[in-house]
């Protein structure tokens, strides 16, 4: 569900900077893994040089072949860089919900943090009118407003946090008003949102432990 | 019968605890014999996917002085309802809401299965987990903002009720106020004068009279607005305000004059960062996160002064007894430390520089109290910042990996006492009928303090065997130990784990065979490892490895066969045959050895050698090496200079680094681009698998490593070079009579003439 990507460290500032995960890849680095590289070899630790090693050749070219030696390496996400693909979602398909949301939020919620909220929502509409965002950010953005109109809460806060992880300097000024309307619409009583909530049965009880999204495979 | 292996790694999976050995030697006089001393890895919490918690609390042993838990090694009498503490013998009755169990209707911990098992208390409050930024503002503008970025981000990654707070240091330290009204204010300290608790407390209007301070609860109820509010809100609350505060913090505006350092102020932070705890939210989970990238340069705590041409203590100087500053900081460090951890708060060390930034002096922050130490060139770096995205990861069961506050409390058989632990702790001086006399590590108590843990988070865990010599075999034939560990969870709930495992007592003249074989090798190098670099830290570095060697040909004496001044007759049973090996390497690891690190260096792996388990800790003292090649799957081969082959790629893993290092002829086809020939693409495939399983590493790693791709001939290549066993030299290359592997240039001794000299010794009827 969320970008899986891997980008090189930062060799201009760090010595030997480890490669950067994106947020999706180091949740899922919980999950199913191969047994770790973790045994020592076998054998007596005095013995010399394998005799039987075949002697060091002058260079050919390596054995031909197809994929068929090839040990590992199945199924791996490649070592690209971050989505480049365009991305046509307008500014308005992701702040017009939001602002609804924003507005039914109205009656409960202080108001400063709503015109708090509201000021952050500004800064990221101008952020979008002047092309400052990357593809993926808008990309994710329109799904993160999907899931808030469905009553996903898990699943947008979830978007919200892979969007803070990866694209911080993007998204830090005004992300964190997104992430507070996700909190506060989540408190709503229900009826006070709009939402079709067909697939969950309203806000959930605050006392319960919020259950994490299922991690849906890149 | 399974065979040890089994037993040990199931032992291992289901208790977290690793012993030395596993048949236990039944007198003191042949304990002390048997050279590595009875010991074990004991990782608290390790990640159990089947184990849920039980929702009520453990039987306790009536006896004051026991309070053991009841375990599956009880005698139970199910008709009177009584069962017998298998430490100290006592009868007991079990509580009524026991009324009901019969043989057929045991509760949980009572079943063999659940050796290990947690409780979850409903008592006492619960109160939210806590994090305090500590901020260096004397940053290079990248570096600030990237660190400004990475603590924004983090607002996002905390658990939403958790208190925040925000201390920025410089010339100054700013103690700021939280508040959702817009307007920031803050508190500013000189930062040349200690101060003490009550004076900090003071000027931040924390001190209130007349309000007692209860373990466990902080000062606040809900009908009281508090004061410590101010500076400590809950994230949800305060996430836009300190998002924009955060983005408006500046480099520290005092002028820097050329050829000086900044002056950085980081011992009064930290002083006011653990008065402001101590006063408001004293034995309750906290995280002091120190955030620094410079070494201290003015007030208590200093390390070096602000001329750049004075440069910062080396190794050299301190052998030289040339440090000026070092042991007044460290005195003033270990106070916190000391503050700090009998709070129940722990500090964590992030340090982004190029030179070092004194986490020798600092080191005792985090060592005491279960912080992380995390040693980087910049914040604007991956290293950096996927090691700070890992503080806050959760675990399978989408919980935060952190836990606070445990309380580790050992219990043993009357055979046993307890002789100390080596780990992130301190001792909370609980004296005891099971405490030894004798000390190993942080002694003279039977429990721990841990401020801050994580499911990896192990300590080695010392014991000594007191039974008389001649007496019989104990009662039962078996000894045990109870391991019971108080904690707060992250998601704030008091719980306790306890895990309780028993080993046969064995006589150690006529049943030597049994003691052997069951024999941990890896724990006992792990074991031994831990206490030379505790005496590394304390003592003259050379003396330590003298007293490894001397405890290696002890151990080969006592269990090696051998004809007397017979080298070549010198064997070791399977259970011993790689022990020599792991000592080996542990001699030329950085953690004894400090030739080439600086003592930042050596006090960061230090660090995190003392409180990783078993398996990172082996892969620290003998790092991985698989090979890759056309010849077969990749396999682990020896960590040695013959691996080294044109036509292999290796993949090397010594935890701080991972290493990828092409064979000249590998090398030689890629730089021919077969690669990307579709004829060759078997080819590409070998290139990636290496990369692949690096990945793999990397994605899971705390601290994450340094990441190093290199091929034959490469200046980087030295990692590689310098940790392989230089089996040939310039001194021998042609003694091998052909040529394999890659000669290491160097004097120093390789395994074989290593093991040669061992063997010599051990046989020798001299000693």
């Amino acid at each position: 569900m969320a970008e899986s990507y891997v980008k090189p460290g930062n060799q201009e500032r760090g010595w030997n900077d480890p490669p950067q995960f994106s947020y999706g890849l180091q949740a899922q680095a919980g999950g199913s893994r191969r047994t770790p590289l973790t045994r020592a070899p076998p054998g007596p630790p005095s013995a010399p040089a394998d005799p039987a090693a075949p002697p060091p050749r002058a260079l050919g070219p390596p054995p031909q072949g197809s994929a068929g030696a090839a040990p590992r390496a199945e199924g791996r996400p490649s070592a690209a860089g971050p989505e480049q693909e365009e991305c046509s979602v307008s500014a308005d398909t992701v702040l017009a919900p939001l602002r609804a949301a924003l507005d039914s939020c109205r009656a409960a919620v202080q108001k400063q943090v709503c015109n708090d909220i509201g000021r952050r929502l500004t800064v990221l509409e101008d952020a979008w009118a002047q092309g400052k965002l990357s593809a993926p950010v808008r990309k994710r953005m329109n799904l993160l407003v999907q899931e808030l109109q469905q009553q996903h809460w898990d699943a947008a806060d979830e978007i919200h946090r892979s969007l803070m992880v990866d694209h911080v300097n993007e998204v830090s000024q005004w992300m964190v008003g997104v992430k507070r309307l996700i909190a506060e619409t989540r408190d709503l009583p229900t009826g006070q949102t709009d939402g079709s909530a067909d697939t969950e049965p309203a806000a959930e009880p605050v006392t319960e432990p919020p259950t994490e999204p299922e991690q849906e495979e890149p | 019968m399974a065979t040890y292996l089994e037993f040990i790694q199931q032992n291992e999976e289901r208790d977290g605890v690793r012993f030395s050995w596993n048949v236990w030697p039944s007198s003191r006089l042949e304990a002390t014999r048997m050279v590595v001393p009875l010991a074990c890895l004991l990782t608290p919490l390790k990640e159990r996917l089947d184990l849920p918690p039980v929702q009520y609390e453990p039987v306790l042993c009536s006896r004051p002085t026991c309070k053991a838990v009841l375990n599956p090694l009880c005698q139970v009498d199910y008709r009177a309802k009584l069962w017998a503490c298998n430490f100290c013998f006592q009868r007991n009755q079990f509580p009524p809401a026991y009324a009901g169990i019969s043989e057929v209707n045991q509760p949980a911990e009572l079943m063999p299965q659940f050796s290990t098992i947690e409780y979850i208390v409903q008592r006492g409050p619960q109160t939210p987990l806590i994090f305090l930024y500590v901020v260096d503002t004397c940053l290079e503008e990248e570096d600030l903002q990237a660190l400004k970025e990475s603590l924004q981000m983090s607002l996002s990654l905390l658990p939403p009720d958790a208190l925040v707070g925000l201390i920025t240091f410089g010339r100054m330290v700013q103690v700021h106020e939280l508040s959702c009204e817009g307007i920031s204010k803050s508190y500013v300290f000189r930062g040349t004068k200690d101060l003490t608790a009550k004076q900090i407390q003071d000027m931040l209007g924390l001190s209130r009279p007349a309000v007692p301070m209860q373990q466990g609860r902080p000062l606040q109820t809900p009908d009281q607005p508090v004061i410590s509010s101010r500076f400590l809100q809950p994230v949800h609350k305060i996430d836009m305000n300190l998002t924009d505060l955060l983005g408006e913090l500046q480099r520290d505006p005092w002028p820097v004059t050329q050829g000086k350092r900044p002056l950085r102020s980081t011992g009064v932070a930290l002083s006011i960062a653990v008065g402001l705890l101590e006063g408001t939210f004293p034995n309750t989970g906290a995280r002091i996160m120190l955030f620094t990238g410079g070494p201290p340069t003015q007030g208590p705590g200093m390390v070096v002064g602000d001329e750049l041409k004075t440069p910062i203590r080396s190794w050299h100087d301190i052998e030289k007894d040339n440090a000026r500053f070092m042991k007044k900081a460290t005195k003033h460090y270990e106070t916190l430390a000391h503050r700090s951890a009998a709070n129940g708060h722990c500090i964590d060390i992030y340090a982004c520089a190029l030179d070092q930034t004194g986490l020798l002096e600092m080191k005792c922050c985090a060592n005491l109290t279960g912080g992380h130490m995390v040693m980087g060139d910049s914040f604007n770096t991956s290293l950096f910042k996927q090691t700070f995205q890992r503080v806050f990861s959760k675990g399978y069961n989408g919980e935060f990996r952190m836990a606070f506050g445990a309380n580790l409390d050992v219990k043993t058989s009357r055979e046993l006492k307890i002789a100390g632990a080596i780990g992130p702790c301190i001792s909370l001086n609980a004296k005891g009928p099971c405490v030894s006399e004798n000390e190993l590590g942080i002694g003279g108590t039977s429990q721990w303090k841990i401020c801050s843990l994580d499911p990896s988070t192990t300590l080695a865990i010392y014991f000594e065997v007191v039974n008389q010599h001649n007496a019989p075999i104990p009662q039962g034939g078996r000894g045990a130990v109870q391991f019971v560990t108080h904690y707060q969870h992250s998601s704030t709930q008091k719980r306790i784990r306890v895990t309780t495992i028993a080993r046969n007592w064995a006589d150690a003249q006529t049943q030597l065979q049994h003691i052997e074989a069951a024999f941990d090798q890896e724990a006992a190098a792990v074991l031994m490892a831990r206490l030379g670099v505790y005496r590394a830290e304390s003592e003259e570095g050379p003396d330590v490895l003298r007293w490894l060697d001397r405890q290696l040909i002890r151990l080969c004496q006592k269990f090696g066969q051998y004809n007397k001044d017979d080298p070549n007759s010198f064997r070791l049973s399977e259970s011993f045959s790689l022990y020599p090996q792991f000592i080996f390497h542990l001699r030329r690891s950085p953690f004894l050895q400090v030739f080439n690190n600086s003592p930042d260096e050596s006090s960061y792996y230090r660090h995190h050698f003392a409180r990783q388990d078993l398996t990172q800790s082996l892969i620290m003292i003998q790092p991985i090496l698989y090979a890759y090649s056309f010849h077969g799957p990749p396999e682990p081969v020896l960590l040695d200079s013959s691996s080294i082959l044109p036509d292999r790629i290796l993949l090397m893993d010594t935890f701080f680094q991972i290493v990828i290092y092409l064979g000249e002829t590998i090398a030689q086809w890629q730089k021919a681009g077969y690669q990307d020939m579709p004829e060759y693409e078997n080819f590409k495939h070998l290139l990636q698998a290496p990369l692949d399983d690096a990945q793999e590493i990397l994605q899971t790693r705390f601290p994450m490593p340094r990441y190093i791709h290199t091929e034959h001939g490469g200046s980087q290549a030295r990692f590689l070079l310098s940790k392989v066993n230089p089996s040939q030299t310039h001194n021998n290359l042609y003694a091998w009579g052909q040529e394999s592997g890659a000669p290491i240039l160097t004097d120093d001794v390789s395994l074989q003439v290593f093991m040669d000299h061992l063997k010599k010794l051990a046989v020798s009827s001299a000693s």
